[in-house]
């Protein structure tokens, strides 16, 4: 077993594992997943992993050609499975996070600058499927006045239908490294230290910035 | 319907905490000669029959399943240290004793996969004077131990939801574990939300709103305060 | 009481079981409707009953104008309540498209508004635009892996075969690792052999557990 309770040879492990790829792929699915809100899709890291994907369906192409040992081949075919399951079900994630809030998404420069350019499309035609859902079924149906997609009423001085992740939700979370004492309200009253490894359920909001920063996983 | 968390959506299956659960690094002791494997997920091997190495969880357990290598029981999965670390459990009743993060599935992988390789590593006898019954029992006792340690620990969760109130913004659950934090992530979420939400003070100031206008409803759950205890 | 017939809706959504779909409620959500543009014809005649006295709509507090913020709150719960009822189904629909496939089959088609299948249709339909542009498969590897081989072990010469992109040669009592799905559909082609009365051979599948075998 990896040294768990060896602080020293623990740190080194985790920095031998961050440089793996696929590591900081699992991360990224980790956090997406126990996040409220749709994260920054790290364009670079997908791509790099796509193309270490490519590279091995190509390489076991190889073996097949060349008769190398199955059992080698089994391996890599294991390692192989295991990477695509991790991209598909983190790009799926990000679909559902997307279909889940897609009309708060779309409206928001700052979370559509947070999408992949495809996922920018898939979100901008969510809306638009959603709306007209919507617009047909319900809002067709009432009165002048009451039939805005995003404001309850023509009396609403801001739009108050549309469905938001709840950014004060409590997340489990698990620090890298110390951070020190920690602020979690906006006027200072409730501080907590944060040192390496600690486990915390802490509310999202108050830790958002740490999540993406790299310095803190959601679990 | 604004701000309704999906409580599925963060969830883990149990079998994507098992999948994550694979990535942890065991040894081995391969019994046959094969080259390094450069993988996506990392570089292992080369390997070489009776030299441990280090691998994936998911590599030790395929290798083994082919019959290359025996795993090396982890230090922490003995009943020895098992004995002791439930003992400690029981007499902490604040806190958590550290175990792998992933002890839970681990030892399950183990259980299902390389239960010979467990109690050898115990016993320290020969594979020749290996008793199927004496393996058994050490299995078992491995197993149950590991189990009254969960209990012992989901109950300590349990007691600790108790104390949770209005004013509790941050939770510590210094060393639990990945599946326990599953298995308690549900209520512990509700539970805090709960209460985060009867006692935040915005929700309690704006019952009074009758202005010129009829008022929006706004979903902010109920505004009465709660009784303080 | 206003309101109540709406919050059926949203009962019968809390109800139903995570992921699974009640028949779309037309009685009660058509009703709901009338309700609401009830509500909007009494909310305009009080107003326009007070506009008539010459009172000051922004100040006036009389009964007209409670009984007229009655009407428009209840309109708004109603459609609350309507927006809801649609929006959490429609969840529910596109989960669909994960779990089910594109197609639908008849039982689930039966229990949405016409609008929903329309809704169905356009979301899937951007999924699929999605996936073709990214140009992975989301549909697939819904589950973490497993290992996909097991052992078998040739019982009878089965000689040389091809799966997939490579040969084995099947010869009897040698031990294999071979792709769960290869070595399936190999059983079956042998079962059906065997149905013609072509005794071949036959493939022991173990689990793939050696232990298994040790303990036995």
């Amino acid at each position: 077993m990896s040294s768990w309770d060896d602080d020293e040879s623990a740190a080194v492990s985790a920095a031998e594992a961050a440089t793996t790829d696929v590591e900081l792929l699992r991360r990224a699915w980790r956090n997406e997943k126990a996040a409220p809100e749709i994260l920054r899709f790290d364009t670079p890291l997908v791509s790099r992993v796509r193309e270490q994907i490519q590279l091995l369906e190509e390489t076991l192409d190889d073996f097949a050609d060349t008769g190398v040992d199955d059992l080698v081949v089994s391996l890599y075919q294991m390692d192989l499975d295991r990477t695509l399951f991790l991209l598909r079900s983190y790009l799926r994630l990000r679909l559902q996070k997307i279909e889940k809030y897609t009309m708060h998404i779309s409206r928001s420069d700052d979370l559509l600058s947070r999408l992949s350019p495809q996922e920018r499309r898939f979100a901008r035609s969510c809306a638009e499927i959603m709306e007209k859902h919507l617009e047909q079924s319900v809002l067709s149906k009432l009165p002048y006045g009451y039939d805005s997609v995003t404001r309850q009423s023509l009396s609403s001085t801001e739009d108050d239908m549309v469905p938001e992740p709840q950014l004060d939700t409590f997340v489990f979370c698990k620090t890298k490294s110390d951070v020190g004492a920690f602020q979690l309200d906006d006027i200072g009253e409730e501080v907590v230290d944060l040192v390496a490894d600690d486990l915390y359920v802490l509310r999202y909001k108050s830790i958002k910035g740490l999540v993406e920063g790299g310095r803190i996983d959601l679990i | 319907m604004a701000g309704q968390s999906d409580p599925h959506l963060s969830m883990f299956s149990p079998s994507e905490v098992e999948f994550v659960a694979e990535d942890e690094i065991v040894d081995i002791v391969p019994n046959i000669r094969m080259d390094a494997l450069n993988m996506i997920c990392g570089d292992f091997g080369p390997f070489y029959p009776q030299i441990p190495t280090k691998v994936p969880l998911w590599l030790a357990v395929a290798l083994k399943k082919r019959g290359k290598c025996t795993i090396r029981t982890p230090d922490w999965m003995t009943v020895d240290r098992l004995t002791q670390v439930l003992e400690a459990e029981r007499e902490s009743p604040r806190e958590f004793q550290p175990l792998p993060f992933h002890y839970i599935e681990i030892s399950k992988l183990l259980f299902d996969h390389a239960r010979d390789d467990i109690s050898d590593a115990y016993l320290q006898v020969p594979i020749v004077l290996k008793n199927c019954l004496l393996l058994v029992v050490i299995m078992t006792q491995v197993r149950s131990l590991i189990e009254d340690i969960r209990d012992v620990r989901f109950h300590k969760v349990e007691t600790g939801l108790e104390t949770i109130s209005g004013r509790t913004h941050a939770v510590k659950l210094k060393n639990l574990s990945a599946m326990e934090v599953n298995i308690v992530r549900p209520f512990m979420v509700r539970t805090l939300q709960a209460f985060y939400k009867h006692d935040s003070p915005q929700m309690i100031q704006q019952a009074d709103t009758t202005g010129s206008k009829p008022t929006p409803v706004t979903d902010r759950g109920p505004r009465r305060d709660l009784r303080r205890r | 009481m206003y309101g109540r017939r709406a919050s059926q809706l949203l009962k019968e959504i809390d109800s139903s079981e995570a992921g699974q779909l009640a028949p779309f409620n037309s009685d009660i959500f058509d009703q709901v409707i009338r309700e609401c543009n009830e509500h909007n014809s009494q909310f305009q005649s009080l107003i326009r009953k007070i506009v008539e006295q010459n009172l000051n709509i922004e100040t006036t507090r009389n009964e007209d104008h409670y009984g007229a913020a009655i009407h428009h709150l209840s309109l708004l719960r109603n459609k609350r309540c309507l927006m809801a009822y649609m929006y959490n189904r429609a969840e529910v629909i596109q989960s669909f498209r994960w779990k089910v496939g594109p197609v639908l089959p008849h039982d689930i088609q039966e229990k949405l508004h016409f609008s929903e299948k329309e809704y169905f249709k356009n979301h899937s339909a951007a999924i699929k635009s999605y996936i073709s542009e990214m140009d992975i498969d989301l549909t697939v590897d819904m589950v973490p892996p497993k290992d996909p081989y097991i052992q078998v072990r040739v019982l009878e010469d089965i000689g040389e075969v091809s799966l997939g992109d490579h040969s084995v040669s099947l010869t009897k009592n040698s031990l294999h690792f071979l792709r769960r799905t290869d070595a399936e559909q190999f059983i079956s082609q042998v079962f059906y052999l065997f149905l013609c009365d072509i005794l071949l051979s036959l493939l022991a599948i173990f689990s793939g557990n050696n232990t298994m075998l040790n303990l036995l």
